[in-house]
Parts: structure tokens; C-alpha cells; sequence
């Protein structure tokens, strides 16, 4: 079933004529729908109970990161913020709405976080990057790291962080894919040190603002933004006009508009950036892989250069969980409450054809966010609002990737269109 | 016995907060006097961090910020940052010859001591440590700021290096030998024995594990209470004559490469008032060098079967 579709019968759940005895539309909307929206709120209110705890308890970082992962599992699966369908709705029907919401997720996060390094490093000529922001080697394992995650996003149907609110939603094919990120990981930390050596060391951190200012950096990607805009409009197909909802459908059952989605996340990134750490998801899946690759024994002890790079890459964790960690399962847990509310939660038993999808594209994810120190939300993302050029760079080789696979395996009959 | 010690830490952790005086003999300010102070003119509060980005998500209103890698040392030389470099610095944090300086920082400090000892090494007076660190202000509840304070230039001109306050590997060398020097190791108890190479995570290694023959192990975390502040005088001055430590001998201390030993320099010089000079190089440098003799008590000499 489409995106579209699904919109549709859901939209088109509550009748059309509210009935004589006109309840109100918050009542109509919650008739036959009360226990899952207890259940959501009783979700929240728990995300939100531990997030006031561990806050008094002296780790405010922690309950920060809970809050934002929950906002984000929320705007991810209420905005359908997945960077592989947005990809695939405008390659196989020309709708550029999805796309378009991505190209506003950047224009705002980029203003935002430009806003935030001028005031931690007012001037960008000096040499110096800003903290801790996602601006990683500009080099061929960084496209190969996009071709291989964009394969991974075409075979498997999501990103990673799509894969996260999928898995809120009761997906089939997430938790596999979510295995099979891990195992790439693990194939990443395998191949890392030669790959290094080979592809990486010596590949230039290229950051815009360095060399164009934060002004000439600023338009010079907007001016990007727009032309890519401008391409993605120019062949759109046609539209059928939306269907009126009431106000409470719109929001929390209807797709939102990805415009919305895209400047909310935008936001987040930002007052994410400012707070504790740049968006990302994959910081805790790759920790917990190279320690299951270090008890496994497969993985080397030293990973060259590592420590050196920056990117959404833990490198020595112990038990406890990350910020980073607390952050997914926020989005987890959040996405969960989303889809429950939108009657979105359809858990179902996989196919093996969806275990097989989930294991080879979560695999080929892994290994492109392990060799590309992040995935689709820290490499690109972040990387981009950052002014990093590693970011455009990562963006590109993913969605030509995942151009290539979705052409390549529907040929081949690997890949099925969705029906 | 656990409960008499834990009695004894917390009776510490009150005591300790109180030997913070603001007087200006005292090496330590704590955070009552400081925040009372944040807006006199006369004092400059400097945060020397490691973790990115943590001074500049909040850090104690009106601070100036030292990137410990880039502003305090010469990474190519392997050495404490140039007069010159150190010269620019002073005059970018607008430090006068009248001014405090308050140092801190996260680490329990570790890198605001190392910066405290290189402002020694360059005749800058008054030069304090925020005792407790940005732990202990954080656990206070303390006002933190997001916005940078913009000072005028200072003009203090700063002195030669005073080698007096740095042991070089000779020095140690010497001392090993010596009945007259006192040389202490303030690495953890498994570093010493050469059980360990060094703490897990850590990417500057060594050869050989162990430690300088005659050197006396007293771990640097054995000097501070609970909440991360120095514990009393007294109960220091005990902690090092328990250890043969009195300061009727000049004393050298070191670490792994500088950084926990310059915060044991700093308690046994400017609180306990003893002769210590810190060896920077520590063990990444000794424990690397050809034909001097280490104490391996955990057979780990060298790493092969």
C-alpha cells in the first residue's frame, strides 16, 4: 500500500457528515479510538516522568536527549520523514513533496546552526572547525559509504531513522534491517583500518565557511537549494486535490505536509546542536557493534584514525547508555505513541522476503554509515547544516545509489515496485 | 569499616568546601566567593576543557575559553606552548598584572591544573584554582552562560619559563638514583604495577609498563573528597607522610603525559607549599625510552609471549 493510500483510507476513517447528535470533533475523533490514545499518552506521560527524573537527578543531558528524541520519533512518523520514500515518490511518481520537505529540513537547519557558530566561532577563517559538529574527509570511501547506504535504502525500504519509527510502527522488515545495520556496522569496524588507510587519511575535512564565510556559504547553498527545488518541481505530475479534514485528523492522522515536517526538524537540529550534540542515530548502534565484534573477536582492537574523525561515531562506550542512546529510543517509543493515536501501529508477521530485504539493505546501511561516520540524518543532515561539504558529498552518492538499485533490481526483478 | 568510611568522606566533603577561602594567599577559590566576584573587573575566569563543545553550551558567566590541545601546548614539538604563543594568549584574555585569574575546568580539573602550572612556569601571579572544578559548580546549581564576554587586551608581560617547575627526563633519571628527591607516580595503582599500560581509551601508549624505579605510588584521586574539591590540609598533609611525603625533599611528580600529575603539582606546591617540580614527559615518555631501567612488578615488561 502507498503512502498515499494509506493517507487516504485514513482520512477518510471518520464520516464525512458528523451525525445529528453532534458531538464535538474532539469527542468524534476519540470514538473507538480512546485506548490507543490512552495508551500513547501513557506513553509520553512515562517519557516524559523519566526525562524529569534523571533531570533531578544531575543528568540533564540525558533527559534533554529523551525529550528530543521523543520530538523527533514524533515528527518522523506524523511527517512520514523517511529519506529514501521521499526519494521514491518523487523517482517513480514525480511528487516532489517529500523531497521538497527534506530541502526545507535544510535550509532551516542550516540557518540555524549557521546562527549557532557565530556565536561560538565568530570568525570561520581561523582554521578552527566548530565543536563537535558532523564535518568529516571528503574523499571515494565517503561515496562509496552513499552508493552502499543507498543500496541499502532501496533493498530495504528506509534509512536508518526511518527504520526507527517503522519500528513504532510495527514493521516487518525494521527489526531485521535494524539487525542488519548492526551486523554492517561490525563488517564496517572489519574493513575499516585498510579502507583508512587506503581511502581516508589522507582525504581533505573540507568546511564551506572556511574558505567562502558564513554568508558566502550560507547563499552558496541556498542558491543549491533552490536550483534542486527547482529541478525536482519543473516535471511534477499532477495532483488530485486533497480532501478537507477536521483539524484533528489533520494532525494526528493525516501525512503531515512535509514542508511542516521538514521546518520543525529543521528547528530541532538546530536547538539539538545548541544544547548537546548534532542530530544523529547511529552513535549508539555503532558502540554497541564494535562491542559485539570486540566480545566476538572479529573486529581489530586499534581502528585507525578513528578518534581523529568527526562524525556520528561513539568510539569507546562502556555499559551505559549513551545520550545518543537515549535519543533512539526516544524516537522509538514516541513513533510508537504517533502511529498508535493515527491507527498507524500495524504490527504484522514478516515475509521471508522481508527478512531478507531487512537483513541485505540494513547490512549494506551499516557499513555506509560506519565507512561514512553517519547516516542519512548525521553525514547528511547534520553534515550539511553544518556547511560541510562531506554532507553534500554523502547525499549525493546516496541517492544515486539508491537511483542504481531501484532501476538495476526492478530490472533484474529483485525489486518490486510498490503496488 | 565501609561506614566509617563513608562517614569519613562526607564529614570531608563539608570540611573541604570550607578551606576554600578567597584570601590571597589561598590557591583555591570556591564557588560562594566566585560567584559573589563574577563581575569585578580584577577577575578572570578561564575554562580549560577537553570535551568540544562544553564551554560554549554553557560555561561560568563571563569566562574565557582555552582549548587546552591548541592554546597551552606545542603539538609538534611536544612541549608547553611557546612565550610568544602564551604571550598572545595572556593578552587575549585581558589579564593585568593586578588580575585574579580563576581556573577551571572539567576532568576534575586536570586540565585547568595543567594550565595553572604553565601560568607558573611564566611568572603569572595570583592564579587560582575554582576548587571542585565545573563539577562542583554544576552540582551547586550555579549559574552557567551561553554568551561569550568580549575583554580588552591585557598587558601583563609575561616571564621567561621558569625550568625550576619542570623535570625533564634527565631530572627524573637523577632522582631515580637519588636519596634526595622524591619522585612520585599519581597513576592508578594497576598503571603503577604495570598490570595496565595505561587507562582504557587511552591512545598515547608505551613499550614497557611499570614505573620509574623508587618512585612512591600515591593515585591523584586519593587527594580529593566526594564532590571533586581538595580535601582539608590536614588530612592531605597525613595523606603524604603517610606516604613518606613531607616536603623536607624537593619532590617530582608525573603521570601518563601530564595532565593528572600537574594536579597533584598543584595541591602539593601552592596548597601544601612543598619544592615539586611536574615531569610533562611522565610515562609516555619514560616508559618509551631506550636503556633506563623500569620496576614491572606485574611481568608485563613487554608486551610479547
Amino acid at each position: 500500500m502507498t503512502e498515499t493510500a494509506m493517507v487516504e483510507s485514513a482520512s477518510a476513517a471518520p464520516p464525512a457528515h458528523r451525525p445529528a447528535s453532534a458531538l464535538s470533533p474532539a469527542r468524534a475523533f476519540l470514538v473507538g479510538r480512546w485506548p490507543a490514545v490512552s495508551l500513547a499518552v501513557g506513553i509520553l506521560l512515562t517519557i516524559t516522568i523519566i526525562a524529569y527524573i534523571s533531570h533531578g537527578n544531575g543528568h540533564a543531558r540525558t533527559a534533554l536527549s529523551l525529550m528530543f528524541g521523543a520530538a523527533f520519533g514524533i515528527v518522523l512518523q506524523r511527517a512520514r520523514f523517511c529519506f529514501f520514500c521521499m526519494f521514491r515518490e518523487w523517482f517513480d511518481e514525480r511528487d516532489p513533496r517529500g523531497l521538497s520537505g527534506l530541502l526545507v529540513a535544510l535550509a532551516v537547519g542550516m540557518i540555524g546552526t549557521f546562527l549557532v557558530f557565530g556565536a561560538w566561532l565568530p570568525d570561520a577563517s581561523t582554521g578552527r572547525l566548530p565543536p563537535d559538529a558532523f564535518i568529516g574527509p571528503v574523499g571515494p570511501a565517503l561515496v562509496l559509504a552513499g552508493l552502499s547506504f543507498g543500496a541499502g535504502m532501496a533493498i530495504s525500504g528506509s534509512c536508518v531513522s526511518a527504520h526507527l519509527y517503522r519500528l513504532g510502527e510495527g514493521s516487518p522488515t525494521a527489526p531485521f534491517a535494524l539487525v542488519g545495520v548492526l551486523l554492517g556496522f561490525i563488517l564496517g569496524f572489519v574493513s575499516w583500518n585498510p579502507i583508512y588507510l587506503a581511502l581516508i587519511a589522507d582525504a581533505q575535512v573540507i568546511w564551506l565557511p572556511r574558505y567562502l564565510g558564513y554568508a558566502g556559504a550560507l547563499m552558496g547553498a541556498m542558491a543549491v537549494l533552490s536550483l534542486l527545488a527547482y529541478a525536482i518541481h519543473r516535471n511534477r505530475a499532477p495532483r488530485g486535490v486533497t480532501p478537507e479534514v477536521d483539524p484533528f485528523t489533520a494532525i494526528f492522522v493525516s501525512r503531515w505536509p512535509a514542508w511542516i515536517g521538514g521546518a520543525i526538524i529543521g528547528v530541532l537540529a538546530t536547538l539539538s546542536y545548541l544544547r548537546l550534540a548534532p542530530l544523529g542515530v547511529t552513535a549508539e548502534l555503532g558502540a554497541r557493534a564494535r562491542q559485539i565484534a570486540g566480545v566476538a573477536g572479529v573486529a581489530p582492537t586499534r581502528l585507525e584514525g578513528l578518534d581523529s574523525l568527526r562524525g556520528c561515531i561513539a568510539v569507546v562506550r562502556d555499559l551505559a547508555l549513551s545520550d545518543n542512546g537515549v535519543f533512539v529510543l526516544g524516537v522509538i517509543a514516541a513513533s510508537f505513541a504517533a502511529a498508535l493515536v493515527a491507527g498507524q501501529f500495524a504490527p504484522s508477521w514478516p515475509t521471508s522476503r522481508q527478512v531478507a530485504q531487512g537483513l541485505i539493505g540494513g547490512t549494506l546501511l551499516g557499513w555506509g554509515s560506519m565507512i561514512g561516520l553517519g547516516c542519512t540524518v548525521g553525514t547528511l543532515f547534520s553534515g550539511i547544516s553544518a556547511g560541510a561539504l562531506s554532507g553534500w558529498v554523502f547525499a549525493a552518492a546516496i541517492f544515486g545509489g539508491t537511483a542504481i538499485t531501484l532501476w538495476g533490481g526492478r530490472r533484474a526483478g529483485l525489486l518490486l515496485r510498490p503496488r | 569499616m565501609a561506614a566509617a568510611l563513608a562517614l569519613s568522606v562526607a564529614v570531608v566533603g563539608i570540611a573541604a568546601s570550607s578551606h576554600a577561602q578567597a584570601n590571597a594567599n589561598s590557591p583555591l577559590v570556591n564557588g560562594e566567593w566566585l560567584e559573589k566576584n563574577l563581575n569585578d573587573p580584577k577577575v578572570r575566569v578561564v575554562e580549560v576543557s577537553v570535551e568540544p563543545g562544553l564551554f560554549e553550551r554553557g560555561h561560568i558567566p563571563g569566562a574565557q575559553n582555552v582549548v587546552w590541545h591548541t592554546d597551552l601546548v606545542d603539538t609538534v614539538k611536544r612541549d608547553i606552548a611557546s612565550k610568544e604563543k602564551f604571550q598572545d594568549l595572556v593578552k587575549k584574555l585581558g589579564i593585568n598584572q593586578d588580575t585574579t585569574v580563576v581556573l577551571y575546568g572539567d576532568n576534575n580539573n586536570w586540565f585547568a591544573a595543567w594550565g595553572a602550572w604553565v601560568f607558573d612556569v611564566y611568572g603569572v601571579k595570583n592564579v587560582k584554582l575554582l576548587d571542585g572544578g565545573r563539577k562542583k559548580w554544576e552540582a551547586d546549581k550555579r549559574p552557567l552562560d551561553t554568551r561569550n564576554a568580549s575583554v580588552a587586551s591585557g598587558t601583563l608581560v609575561i616571564a621567561d619559563a621558569n625550568q625550576k617547575l619542570r623535570a625533564r627526563l634527565a631530572d627524573v633519571r637523577a632522582a631515580s638514583d637519588s636519596k634526595n628527591v622524591t619522585l612520585v607516580d599519581i597513576r592508578s595503582a594497576d598503571e603503577y604495577s604495570g598490570k595496565i599500560f595505561a587507562p582504557p581509551g587511552s591512545q598515547e601508549l608505551t613499550v614497557r609498563a611499570g614505573h620509574v624505579p623508587n618512585a612512591l605510588n600515591v593515585p591523584w584521586g586519593r587527594a580529593v573528597a566526594e564532590d571533586g574539591t581538595f580535601k582539608p590540609v590536614a588530612d592531605l598533609k597525613k595523606l603524604y607522610a603517610d606516604a613518606g611525603i613531607d616536603g623536607s625533599k624537593p619532590i617530582i611528580v608525573y603521570c601518563r603525559i601530564g595532565e593528572r600529575s600537574s594536579h597533584t603539582w598543584f595541591l602539593l606546591s601552592k596548597i601544601l607549599g612543598y619544592d615539586v617540580k611536574n615531569y610533562d614527559g611522565s610515562w609516555t615518555e619514560y616508559g618509551n625510552s631506550v636503556g633506563l631501567p623500569v620496576v614491572n612488578v606485574a611481568g608485563t615488561v613487554w608486551g610479547g609471549k
